[in-house]
């Protein structure tokens, strides 16, 4: 029988929780893990494959690093750099595929912004956001992708675990609980072989909540939302929603910065 | 493998360090090299995204001084040969890169840059 998820509070400091609630225990279960993370999700492989020549991404929550050999088909035409807080993960990230090219991979914090400004031309961030045990760390992981890319062109993939499940999920969710602000569960994993069971913090969204943080993490930058005006007569920035969905129980959202200068 | 590609793109972090905070120094580089696909049409998409002055005096001190000090309008192959294995295949093991503002040492350890910042440095 699939592992039941369970509801959890949260009564300590956000850092703390999630480095036990999260960070830990990927570190612990690296190499399962990874062995069990090999196929990239369908609209993700478009996105990356729809990247011109030439540019450079960051993908944000890389794990084990599964999105950064593509698009498979035209190797080295874009370079995508991996950041991730497993230590263990980034061990095979680095080294995405034993006959791969090394990567390049970096250990740091989602919240974190070591990078220069607007540098990447993109950014995804896969499966990592849901991570994040409060709605004010949430959008501010939205706001360093928004800060990461460049506001002429920058375009951005994020997905997030979705309380709507998708039917052939093994998962099973505790009944009621249904609402807008979405649930805090514990996700069990169990290690093969030891049989031993960890525990994952998600944040499971609600349907809306992701693109509820997109617009309240662009309005804390001062961007305007939605395609720029046509014939527009004032400079400005914004950022657009190209599209936005559901995916085999994940929401996701895709983005793309714009800046008119007159 | 902190390699030039990455490292042209990181900035120091700490809090309160916001202004030449970039390119961080590397000292006690342990430096592997490693033979990498050529990609050109690759290279002249980044080009404009280099900040060339950081990648040429990095690239001086890991021992390469084969790139121009100004970043040329034309490039040629040889430019662009030379490029490649500055940005592509020169691989930092181990050592540490430093802020040039505020000092921060930033550790590299079997070829994995830490970024990571102690609860009191988070801006």
């Amino acid at each position: 029988m699939a592992p039941e998820v369970t509801r959890v509070t949260i009564n300590e400091p956000a850092q703390a929780y999630e480095d036990k609630h999260v960070h830990e225990v990927y570190d612990q279960i690296a190499p399962h893990f990874s062995s069990t993370r090999y196929k990239p999700w369908p609209i993700i492989g478009q996105f990356l494959c729809s990247i011109p020549t030439g540019w450079v991404g960051l993908d944000s929550g890389t794990g084990n690093g599964k999105y950064l050999s593509l698009p498979a088909d035209r190797p080295g035409d874009i370079w995508t750099i991996g950041l991730d807080r497993s230590r263990n993960l980034l061990q095979h990230a680095r080294c995405a595929g034993s006959d791969q090219p090394i990567r390049e991979v970096v250990l740091g914090d989602i919240l974190g912004s070591n990078w220069r400004a607007g540098v990447f031309d993109y950014a995804i961030s896969i499966a990592t956001i849901h991570h994040l045990v409060t709605p004010e760390r949430r959008r501010a992981a939205v706001q360093r992708l928004l800060e990461t890319v460049s506001p002429n062109h920058g375009r951005i993939l994020i997905y997030v675990w979705a309380m709507e499940q998708d039917p052939l999920s093994k998962r099973r969710l505790p009944e009621s609980d249904v609402g807008s602000a979405g649930l805090d569960v514990a996700v069990p994993w169990v290690l093969t072989g030891t049989e031993q069971v960890f525990n994952r913090y998600y944040h499971m969204f609600a349907k809306g909540e992701l693109v509820g943080l997109v617009l309240e993490a662009a309005a804390t930058l001062g961007l305007e939302i939605g395609s720029p005006s046509e014939g527009t007569t004032k400079s400005g920035r914004g950022v657009e929603i190209v599209q936005d969905g559901w995916e085999r129980s994940n929401y996701y959202v895709e983005l793309r910065c714009w800046r008119t200068q007159v | 493998m902190v390699r030039l590609i990455t490292h042209n793109l990181l900035a120091c972090h700490a809090k309160g360090c916001t202004s030449n905070n970039f390119p961080l120094r590397f000292e006690n580089a342990r430096v592997e090299l490693r033979e990498a696909e050529f990609n050109g049409d690759f290279l002249q998409g980044f080009l404009p995204k280099i900040e060339w002055n950081a990648l040429v005096d990095t690239a001086k001190q890991l021992g390469d001084t084969s790139l121009p000090p100004e970043q040329p309008e034309m490039t040629d192959d040889e430019f662009l040969k030379n490029l490649h294995h500055v940005l592509m295949e020169i691989h930092v093991e181990e050592g540490v890169m430093i802020c040039p503002n505020c000092s921060r040492n930033y550790p590299i350890s079997n070829g994995i840059p830490n970024m990571l910042l102690a609860d009191y440095e988070i801006a």
